[in-house]
């Protein structure tokens, strides 16, 4: 392009010197412009947690003592291991909106995102308005009134921090999700299982089942509306559906031998269970309705721990059959399962992340078990935990937390870690023992 | 080709001996022939315990005849049958050799009383997953299920449940305690 | 000299007439005097060949004592006449060598004079009573003098002619000077046309040194130039290294990609930079399609309050005061 424009130009220079000399300097503008503009390529960021400001909100009315709103988004995504909150002491100035902010005195501070608000009793309801900006591009990413009864804050601090995770990662937040777990604790001398559901941070606990006797495995419906659970109370295995709404408590497996692991299927109609009927442990699909079973594996090890792949080809499971636990995984592709983790001994209950990409389950290494992942294309293993007696993995509906058993001192403790291997938050802890967490999906 | 052909055919009769202790856990009840064959053929292999389980089980099946004569002689039984808990190495289900006489003593006894029921209950330690536990404490309590029919107890007689890592016996995070949650307890009825 | 001359030619016609008119009873002269005139050779007395009796000097007869008289006044006129002309000769003419040789001349005519005044007498002495010999005699003085008026003239005109001759002579001396004089001036003019020749050769050359001196300079500072501009665009390209690099680094120092980057999302944002560094403006140009992916490449490239960018201005001009940054990550 340059070439054609300035070979009539300099034949013409004599004559229109100055036009050459215009034509020369376009040309040259234009290929500049066009052609050889720069491009800086940037494939990997900071690997940091981005810095943010919550900023406390400003109150005014009487509003119940130790659910502040800004202090529940702020631990919940700090949570999340992917933001590290400002802590508000060390803030120079505390807008409660937008009109107050000095941006300056947040880019000196290295924030990068700005969140500021009010919240205003109004009778039985409260009315909270936020605001959250983009410190460097000085603008607003999001704008909300919302209103809530008065002692329904803590869903509205959830409902907030949805609103910001999204708008900051362009995923949807979980923080409206709940947690199902079961709690051991010693009661007048003998065992007391509670099966409990929660807010994400461990919050607005409710206990759904009390047992003298094991309760295990709590699995989340699909609609989130039910759980499916093994309980020991008739002193041996049996799996329950629990409808949350109602307490409605129905059998759904009660066969001689184990009646353990149920998972649903991505269509809620029927249940992944391990039986061993047949004298040896196996995974059948459980149909709801019909109560009819097929049965999924055959195999004289131990097969169980069964989970659905997310688009509901195939399943996932924990198997023997080389001679210790590994994780197998089996579709319609294949006639027999392949084995998908190699690297180490001990390797069992799997769980897909929701995009079906990875493998979560429990890994033995070096004596310790902890949480690991494997990439299912390049069968990358990576291990995402340090604590050494760590179970039951249940990973977040975004797919970007995990929470799982694991041991605190005497205590055993669920923790949430960042599926990246992020930050771990412990959660506050439930009175005794605390295991066997499960992530319910985002409801609505 | 010869050697593997060679190996396929070791792996075929060696999966069908699995396969067939395995489902010989079903209602007719197992001879000391196939409990034997089980042993010798799977033993280490199916439950991944020491290798030298299955050599020393056949001088203890010697001992245990003589053993079973001498305390059939003396009608000791009831004395051991006090022991009620039989202990497991980790992610097995392999009966240790020490267990054996005191089980065949409850296997008598049952075999001697029809009317009475046991219950199986098989444990793990913590380590591991819970799920998975649940199937080896099974596992565990149907090994001590079969070690009892075949030495006389009806199968009738006998209830198997698996706690898994649900019940344990010692609280710790240490191998004492996790070797005492490794087990098999009988209660009778 | 034709001055000279042309009084010469009067003097002696006035001479001439004079003595013609003071002798009018002389005959004419002889045609055959005019024809003798054409020999200039001088002087042998033709009469002497057959000379008369010589007349007897002592005895002079009166009338040639008067005539003697006579003559020896006209002579002595005419001498002084000769001698005023000498005068005026010599006044006029400041050639001392041609006033000599008249001298001399007027020396010889006169010895010349006094011999034929002495055969004169004699022959009137031979011939005393002789009207006609003195008549012949006064004849033949006549004719004596007219000879001698005539040697004389032809003795002038020999001079005249050799004063013609080296008149001539002089000329041709000069005319060969002259031409010696062209000759040489026209070698000079030759000789200098060629060395202007040769120096408007040796300029010509030297100009095509210079020029080929000039050219070769010429093409030594475009070769330089050259190469100078081929080293700014080496260093240019240094500088563009190592500045994206920098920048590079910066942006990776202040994204945060968000937990729904995925491998394979790509932004593409267009930088327009002041020459402080300074952001001046960030558009998105190719956008993702995940919003949040996009925010966090537009807040780190404003995160940067001063980009790292060249001193050189034409190298932050030419890369730097716009470019783009593709945010592509890899995970």
């Amino acid at each position: 392009m340059t070439a054609t424009n300035q070979a009539p130009a300099s034949g013409r220079t004599r004559q229109y010197g100055p036009v050459a000399l215009v034509l020369l300097v376009a040309a040259l503008m234009l290929a500049t412009t066009a052609n050889a503009e720069l491009m800086i390529r940037v494939t990997k960021g900071t690997g940091e947690a981005v810095p943010v400001a919550v900023v406390p909100f400003a109150e005014s009315g009487d509003l119940p003592a130790g659910d502040d709103i800004s202090t529940i988004v702020r631990n919940n995504l700090e949570m999340t291991g992917e933001f590290t909150p400002l802590s508000a002491e060390r803030m120079l100035s505390l807008p409660s909106s937008g009109d107050d902010v000095f941006f300056r005195d947040w880019r000196m501070l290295g924030q990068r995102y700005l969140l500021v608000g009010n919240v205003t009793r109004e009778g039985d309801r409260v009315r909270a308005r936020y605001e959250l900006f983009d410190v460097n591009s000085e603008q607003r990413m999001l704008g909300e009134t919302s209103t809530t009864s008065v002692n329904n804050l803590r869903t509205l601090a959830h409902h907030i921090s949805d609103k910001v995770y999204e708008a900051l990662t362009g995923e949807p937040g979980v923080f409206s999700t709940r947690l199902a777990y079961v709690t051991l604790d010693e009661h007048e001398g003998s065992p007391r299982y509670r099966l409990q559901i929660s807010d994400v941070d461990g919050r607005r606990a409710s206990v759904r089942l009390e047992s003298r006797e094991p309760i295990m495995s709590p699995a989340w419906s699909p609609d989130g509306k039910q759980l499916a659970y093994v309980s020991f109370e008739s002193g041996r295995p049996e799996i329950f559906v629990h409808e949350l709404a109602t307490g409605k408590r129905t059998v759904v497996a009660s066969y001689p031998g184990l009646n353990s692991a149920p998972d649903w299927s991505p269509d809620g109609r029927s249940l992944l269970v391990t039986l061993s009927r047949s004298g040896n442990a196996e995974i059948y699909r459980l149909d709801l309705d019909s109560r009819s079973l097929t049965r999924l594996t055959d195999h004289w090890g131990i097969d169980t721990e069964g989970e659905w792949h997310p688009d509901g080809d195939g399943l996932a499971f924990t198997s023997d059959r080389s001679g210790g636990p590994q994780i197998y995984i089996k579709d319609s592709e294949r006639a027999s399962p392949r084995r998908v983790t190699f690297g180490s001994r001990y390797n069992a209950r799997p769980r897909f992340s929701p995009d079906g990409e990875y493998i979560y389950y429990v890994h033995q290494r070096d004596s310790g078990f902890h949480i690991a992942r494997t990439e299912l294309d390049s069968g990358d293993e990576q291990v995402l935990t340090r604590t050494g007696s760590d179970e039951s993995p249940s990973i977040a509906p975004n797919g970007r937390m995990l929470i799982y058993a694991t041991r605190q001192g005497n205590d055993n403790v669920l923790t949430v870690i960042s599926t990246n291997g992020g930050a771990a938050y412990t959660l506050p802890a439930a009175n005794g023992d605390v295991r066997d967490p499960a992530w319910s999906p985002v409801l609505r | 080709m010869n050697t593997m052909m060679k190996q396929s055919a070791f792996a075929l009769v060696l999966s069908l001996g699995l396969v067939a202790g395995c489902s010989t856990t079903g209602d007719e009840p197992m001879t000391d022939e196939e409990m034997s064959a089980v042993d010798q053929d799977g033993g280490a292999s199916v439950y991944g315990g020491d290798g030298d389980g299955g050599i020393s089980s056949d001088e203890l099946r010697d001992e245990q005849r003589r053993d079973q004569a001498e305390q059939g002689a003396s009608g000791d039984d009831a004395a051991m049958r006090r022991i009620t808990t039989f202990y497991f190495d980790f992610d097995t289900a392999q009966i240790k050799a020490e267990s054996r006489d005191v089980l065949a003593a409850h296997a008598r006894y049952l075999a001697n009383n029809p009317d009475v029921d046991v219950r199986l209950e098989g444990h793990t330690d913590e380590r591991g997953t819970k799920e998975y536990n649940l199937a080896l404490g099974e596992r565990r309590a149907n090994a001590v299920q079969r070690f009892l029919v075949v030495n006389g107890a009806d199968r009738g007689q006998i209830e198997t449940v698996s706690y898994g890592e649900e019940k344990p016996a010692a609280m710790g995070s240490n191998e004492s305690a996790w070797a005492q949650n490794r087990r098999v307890e009988l209660i009778f009825r | 000299m034709l001055l000279s001359l042309v009084l010469h030619g009067v003097i002696v016609v006035i001479t001439l007439m004079s003595w013609q008119w003071i002798t009018p009873l002389e005959e004419p002269p002889e045609p055959s005097i005019s024809a003798r005139l054409v020999s200039p050779e001088a002087v042998p007395p033709e009469e002497t060949t057959a000379p008369p009796p010589q007349p007897e000097p002592d005895e002079p007869a009166p009338v040639e004592e008067e005539q003697r008289e006579q003559q020896e006044e006209e002579q002595r006129r005419l001498e002084q006449e000769q001698e005023r002309q000498r005068r005026e000769e010599a006044e006029r003419e400041e050639q001392e060598r041609l006033e000599q040789q008249r001298r001399e001349q007027q020396a010889a005519a006169e010895e010349r004079e006094r011999q034929a005044r002495e055969e004169e007498a004699a022959r009137e002495r031979a011939e005393a009573e002789a009207e006609e010999r003195a008549r012949r005699q006064a004849e033949e003085e006549r004719k004596a003098r007219e000879e001698a008026e005539r040697k004389a003239e032809e003795e002038r005109q020999r001079q005249e002619q050799q004063r013609r001759e080296e008149e001539e002579r002089r000329r041709q001396e000069e005319e060969r000077q002259r031409q010696e004089e062209e000759r040489r001036r026209q070698e000079e003019a030759e000789r200098q046309r060629q060395e202007r020749a040769r120096q408007q050769r040796e300029q010509q050359l030297e100009q095509m040194a210079r020029e080929a001196e000039e050219a070769r300079l010429a093409e030594q500072r475009r070769r330089e130039q050259a190469a100078a501009a081929r080293a700014r665009e080496t260093e240019m390209q240094n500088e563009r290294a190592r500045y994206v690099s920098l920048i590079g680094q910066a942006i990776e120092n202040q994204w945060y990609p968000p937990s729904s980057a995925r491998e394979g999302m790509s932004v593409v944002l267009r930088l327009t930079l002041l020459p402080n560094g300074e952001l001046q403006s960030v558009d998105v140009v190719e956008s993702s399609g995940n919003r949040a992916f996009d925010n966090s490449a537009v807040s780190a490239a404003r995160a940067i309050r001063e980009y790292p960018v060249p001193d050189s201005r034409d190298t932050f001009e030419r890369y730097f005061r716009q470019f783009t940054i593709q945010f592509e990550p890899e995970i």
